[in-house]
């Protein structure tokens, strides 16, 4: 076999440095909203207010039952084909409406890690001794508060192992980004590879490269897990 | 004469056709400790709910301080400021170190500056003997522990009145000691409570009246001799003479 590792390495690792700046500002920035939709569909989800429980509930199952392939096409080629539709049928021809491919990706996975997410905290939530609630209350609190100050913040606390998967679940997950042509790791492989049919090197790298930023995010986050431990 | 703190009037309490509290009255008066007694299932959380309003009584009234806190007019919450609760199983925040879970109402409803709240969290901590452990996790406390510091937490708020609902039943044995002794300390100040408790030889001890409940219905009340020595109700003494 002939493979030519430091022309590959020379030529493709400078590139693939950028697309890790790609990968961690959409991950950081999805992973930020995710968490706070999440939180808030779980709060939704728990009001007695039927309406409400239901269609968050509905949501979240539409976002878990398709594919988060499926929700990146339909969120950067389709909904502007719709959003150009309704403003044509008011009247305004020239629509012509395009999301930037990085804004579309965030979107995508906010909303569909959001929705595993609101999961995540709803059960979380739900799992709080009732008695928390009631010394809350006993001391003076409103429910409101009860919520915010004492039930949220445990249940948020258990729930960081399960975030911390989450995360790294994400990091790999911008690689389908590639596909609304972020140029995040894999496309910039995709693109060097056919220019050069350095196949072999350049996705072996590619894996290289996605081991590097997920590995130390694992073991860091069994660190804060084991710390957490003690708490209970 | 002595001040009536609260006047319940005739409370019932049902879930759905369940009636667990059957037309139930009682006057507790300031610096009274009232030990309330029973078999399981009859009724004495439940009441004891209801004295701080995290159950609502479906009849009846409860008039704390010459005012009515079942018609609507007053905000539950600020009520409660009044009225502290000590539960079975502590329920102590576990994300906060000692000392927070006692600050934590005291900073944040009476907008306690952080110094003032510390300083008179660290008494109370003296009071229930753990002021060593005010740095620490609730996760490395002893049940008895939790107990005491869970008094405290109820205490800062400087409450009128303290309901106990069965504060040492989750405790290991060894362990009741410990917390009674600082009930004990609380009555001796003056502090007017409301304790439920199968520590019978507590309530003989503590209490300025014992009541006994049986079904939803108050059976008897007394003295402490009165009850323990002279029943008067048949259901008193069965009841007594199961568990002493
Ligand atoms: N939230 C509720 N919903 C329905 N029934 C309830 C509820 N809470 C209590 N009960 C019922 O009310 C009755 C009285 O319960 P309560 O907890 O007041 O008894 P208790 O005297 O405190 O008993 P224990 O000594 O076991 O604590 C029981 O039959 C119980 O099943
Ligand atoms: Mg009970």
């Amino acid at each position: 076999m002939n493979l030519n590792w430091t022309d590959a390495f020379n030529n493709l690792v400078p590139s693939l440095l950028q697309g890790v700046v790609v990968v961690l500002q959409t991950t950081i920035s999805s992973f930020l909203i995710a968490v706070v939709v999440g939180l808030l569909v779980a709060i939704c989800r728990l009001t007695q207010l039927k309406i409400v429980k239901g269609f968050f509930a509905t949501l979240v199952e539409i976002v878990r039952g398709t594919p988060l392939l499926v929700q990146l096409f339909y969120i950067y080629y389709v909904v502007p084909l719709i959003l150009d539709n309704i403003l044509k049928s008011m009247g305004n021809s020239s629509a012509n409406i395009q999301f930037s491919a990085v804004a579309a990706g965030i979107a995508g996975l906010s909303i569909n890690y959001g929705a595993y997410i609101s999961e995540v905290f709803r059960s979380a939530i739900l799992s709080i001794d009732d008695g928390q609630k009631e010394s809350g209350l006993a001391l003076g609190f409103t429910y409101y508060q009860v919520l915010w100050k004492i039930i949220i913040p445990q249940a948020f606390a258990n729930s960081i192992p399960v975030l911390g998967n989450y995360l790294v679940m994400m990091i790999k997950d911008t690689s389908l980004l590639a596909i609304i042509s972020v140029s995040e790791l894999l496309l910039r492989t995709q693109t060097y590879a056919s220019q050069t049919f350095e196949t072999i090197e350049s996705y072996t790298i590619l894996a290289g490269v996605y081991l590097l930023l997920s590995l130390p995010l694992s073991q860091l986050m069994k660190l804060l897990e084991k710390k957490m431990k003690v708490l209970h | 004469m002595e001040e009536i703190m609260m006047s319940v009037k005739s409370i019932s309490k049902s879930y759905g056709s369940n009636l667990v509290l059957k037309d139930v009255s009682m006057d507790i008066k300031k610096g009274e400790v009232v030990c309330i007694i029973g078999p399981s299932g009859s009724g004495k959380s439940t009441f004891l709910r209801c004295l701080n309003l995290l159950e609502i009584p479906t009849a009846g009234d409860i008039i704390f301080q010459d005012q009515s806190i079942l018609n609507g007019k007053i905000k539950v919450n600020k009520y409660r400021q009044n009225v502290g609760m000590v539960f079975q199983g502590y329920y102590l925040f576990n994300l906060k170190k000692v000392i927070d879970n006692i600050t934590m109402a005291p900073r944040s409803l009476n907008k306690k500056k952080k110094e003032l709240a510390e300083k008179e969290a660290c008494e109370l901590l003296d009071k229930v003997g753990l002021l060593e452990k005010k740095d620490v996790y609730p996760s490395s406390l002893s049940g008895g522990q939790k107990q005491r510091v869970a008094i405290a937490r109820a205490l800062a708020m400087d409450p009128e009145l303290l309901l106990f609902d069965e504060p040492t039943s989750a405790l290991d044995p060894e362990l009741v000691g410990e917390v009674l002794k600082v009930i004990k300390k609380l009555a001796n100040d003056g502090m007017t409570m409301i304790v439920v408790t199968h520590e019978m030889g507590f309530a003989r001890d503590v209490a300025d009246r014992v009541i006994f409940m049986e079904g939803g219905y108050i059976v008897e009340q007394g003295t402490p001799k009165e009850i323990f020595e002279n029943p008067q109700n048949l259901r008193t003494q069965e009841f007594l003479a199961r568990i002493l």
